[in-house]
């Protein structure tokens, strides 16, 4: 069996830099350090493509384009010294390696990408060793990050269509008598067999008793239950998202009437999104599907958490499809739409496509089916 | 990504094994005049909370307060809707939402009047969580995590670690010789498979073929030699396993050349101070005349996160060995005791 992807290198994406440096010149930053960490490595691999152990990683850039890199394991430190033509060092004590990666920036007007996520204490280091405040450049580089470059984009179709053939053999192995984290086993061994660097799953089963999706667990598929999953491969670097609901057997009359609600949604987000809508309106036009089936309260909090999220290097990027969040869609966006929520006629249902926005409108990455999946007991 | 089977067997961890843990805390807390003790937890950091409670994310942020008095509490940033599943995992009976972090702890120390509290080693919260604690008006006071959490002296923690090595090294032995001419990613895929089936939460996978420090697997068809690195989350417990393929015979000789050299270390600080003038020289390997190619790696495995280049009571030691002009990699997971460094 032979890999459908290919880890590339590590890798500088030029197009980034090339942003970030326009950023630095219009706020006057000297420098821009980009952090992450390994739950979070998405800020740094954003310039630097590379998947640290960890756990932590650092690139500076400077307005003239240089970049310098700290990392904190030397395995890390050898496997990128030796791809990349950068100035790079590594230190066990990351505070140290900061103090090392910033020396000849004294007066340097710094912003930091993933301050927010750095062990308090260094940015401490780093406002004693430049003496004066970091600036946080989280939120100017997520709007950056937002948009994907052609480059990006690609990236994310391979992840897509690996979350297409991973939930194909979600489908194909569940069965009545196996237990939740068994399945799990199965579709995560398929990932990683077919090149996917990581991937973010959850799954649901039963019925009206379940109100959400979590880590697998011991218990066993029944006939009648709705199996729910989020699959999110990762290819170099980059998630992609799919959400599908099963039923182990016929569905009843409620599962299918359930699931014809989350279709309505999700097509209804997937017709709506296009750029110069709002983020905003991508909610509602999928809650208004639900409030005129009579189970708008089924659109809260209390029930469901987002109508859908960015997706990039990060799996739960901003912004977060709600109702109260302002932020006009653009071309180059991925984002997914799903309607997920609990449902009082059939229990917790999911349904979702990663759509990537063009010039006129969106597209879904997915090839699977858009119906619910039924495997025959 | 931690996606496996996140449970709470009591068979293999009791519920004393806690309450002895939390006794602790709390002698610490009144030794302390503290009225209660916060801990962090996230995806990746979650060793600590685990300790106490047997909390661990699958996503998000959580602080686990443990009162002097009461049970402790969970600020979670997970839905409600998992609320139960929490419970039924933890000891934990008390969870509240949490968006800020900060926010949720300042009512909870108001609504319990507690005006002074500690927290683990505060300098390594995340900074935007440090700074909205320390801008109210509580009065917050950094505890060392030594004083609390010491996993590598607490024999339930020593024992699901040592299961958890026992595992890995089983696994590892049947797996090694079907590696050769696959692929890297359908090995790794392999490996996934058996531990997560065997409830391993978390599995990270580092192939070379000899050429390289041990990687994510890159689409590269492993060959004779090659070794395996793995990081492995079993309940919460990590250990890290290297090993490279080679015949029973060598693998054994490696093994008795592992233990040598981990006798020549006589203490974590003896480590320690080696390591840390090797990783102070910033050079990826170092000379040690013990060692046949000379080159080794230590990581610690006793702090908040699962593991990192250092030392500690529990920690991970990776020899390099050459063979034919290949680097070769072995390693354990191990512990400092009165008797001396061992593996688990």
């Amino acid at each position: 069996m032979t890999p459908m992807t290919r880890t590339v290198r590590p890798m500088l994406n030029q197009k980034r830099r090339e942003q970030f440096l326009d950023l630095m010149a219009d706020t006057g930053w000297d420098l821009l350090l980009l952090y992450g960490h390994s739950w979070r490595k998405d800020f740094f691999r954003s310039l630097v493509n590379f998947n640290f152990e960890g756990p932590h990683a650092a690139a500076a850039l400077t307005r003239s384009g240089k970049i310098s890199i700290m990392l904190s394991h030397p395995w890390d430190h050898e496997l990128l010294a030796g791809a990349l033509d950068v100035e790079a060092g590594w230190a066990a004590d990351f505070g140290v390696g900061l103090d090392r990666l910033l020396s000849g920036f004294s007066h340097a007007k710094t912003a930091i990408a993933g301050m927010e996520l750095m062990e308090a204490r260094w940015p401490d280091f780093i406002r004693r060793r430049i003496g004066g405040e970091p600036i946080s450049a989280t939120g100017a580089i997520e709007k950056l990050r937002r948009f994907k470059t052609p480059e990006e984009i690609e990236i994310v179709r391979q992840a897509a269509r690996l979350a297409d053939l991973g939930y194909e053999h979600f489908v194909n192995t569940v069965q009545i008598g196996m237990a939740e984290y068994e399945l799990v086993a199965e579709v995560e061994a398929f990932l990683k067999t077919h090149g996917a660097e990581d991937n973010f799953m959850l799954i649901g089963s039963g019925g009206t008793e379940v109100f959400g999706m979590k880590p697998p667990t011991e218990r066993r598929f029944q006939k009648g239950d709705n199996v729910t999953t989020e699959l999110s491969p990762q290819v170099n670097g980059y998630y992609a998202q799919i959400c599908r609901t099963l039923v182990l057997g016929e569905p009843s009359p409620n599962q299918q009437r359930s699931f014809a609600i989350f279709y309505q949604a999700q097509q209804a987000a997937q017709k709506f999104l296009k750029p110069g809508v709002n983020i905003s309106d991508l909610a509602r036009v999928q809650n208004d599907v639900f409030r005129r089936e009579g189970f708008g309260e089924y659109t809260g909090p209390k029930y469901t958490r987002v109508r859908g999220h960015n997706l990039g290097l990060h799996v739960d990027e901003n912004p977060y499809v709600l109702e109260d969040v302002d932020c006009v869609v653009d071309k180059g966006m991925v984002l997914i739409a799903h309607p997920n929520t609990y449902l009082p006629l059939a229990g917790y249902m999911v349904f979702g496509d990663t759509l990537s926005v063009t010039s006129d409108g969106c597209v879904s990455m997915n090839q699977t089916a858009q119906k619910i999946f039924v495997k025959e007991v | 990504m931690k996606r496996g089977l996140i449970a709470w067997n009591k068979d293999e961890i009791s519920p004393a094994a806690f309450r002895r843990r939390l006794e602790k805390v709390r002698r610490v807390l009144s030794e302390q005049q503290l009225s209660a003790l916060v801990v962090y937890s996230e995806l990746w950091r979650s060793n600590q909370a685990r300790f106490f409670s047997n909390y661990m994310p699958y996503f998000n942020r959580a602080l686990l307060v443990i009162p002097l008095e009461q049970p402790p509490i969970l600020l979670c940033g997970l839905t409600p809707r998992v609320y139960g599943w929490i419970r039924s995992v933890t000891i934990i009976e008390d969870i509240r939402p949490a968006a800020d972090f900060a926010t949720p702890l300042l009512q909870l120390a108001s609504e319990r009047n507690w005006t002074r509290i500690g927290i683990v080693d505060d300098q390594q919260l995340p900074y935007d969580i440090f700074k909205a604690i320390r801008s109210g008006t509580l009065q917050v006071v950094d505890v060392d995590s030594e004083a609390v959490f010491t996993p590598g002296e607490d024999e339930t923690e020593l024992a699901m670690r040592s299961k958890t090595a026992a595992m890995a090294r089983a696994i590892i032995t049947e797996e090694l010789p079907t590696g050769v001419g696959n692929v890297d990613h359908r090995f790794a895929g392999v490996l996934e498979k058996r531990f997560r089936r065997a409830g391993v939460e978390d599995l990270i996978t580092l192939l070379t073929n000899g050429r390289t420090p041990p990687a994510p697997p890159a689409g590269t068809v492993l060959e004779e030699n090659y070794s395996v690195s793995l990081a492995v989350e079993y309940r919460g417990h990590w250990i890290r396993l290297s090993r490279p393929h080679a015949t029973a015979e060598v693998l054994v000789q490696y093994g008795k050349q592992f233990e040598e050299f981990l006798s020549g270390m006589t203490a974590p600080s003896a480590a320690a101070a080696v390591a840390s003038q090797h990783f102070i020289e910033g050079a990826a390997t170092r000379p040690v005349p013990a060692v046949p190619r000379g080159e080794f790696c230590i990581e610690d495995l006793s702090g908040s996160y699962p593991y990192e280049a250092g030392s500690g009571s529990i920690f991970a030691l990776h020899l390099e060995f050459n063979a034919g002009g290949k680097r070769l990699f072995y390693g354990d997971t191990c512990r400092h005791s009165e008797s001396g460094l061992k593996p688990l």
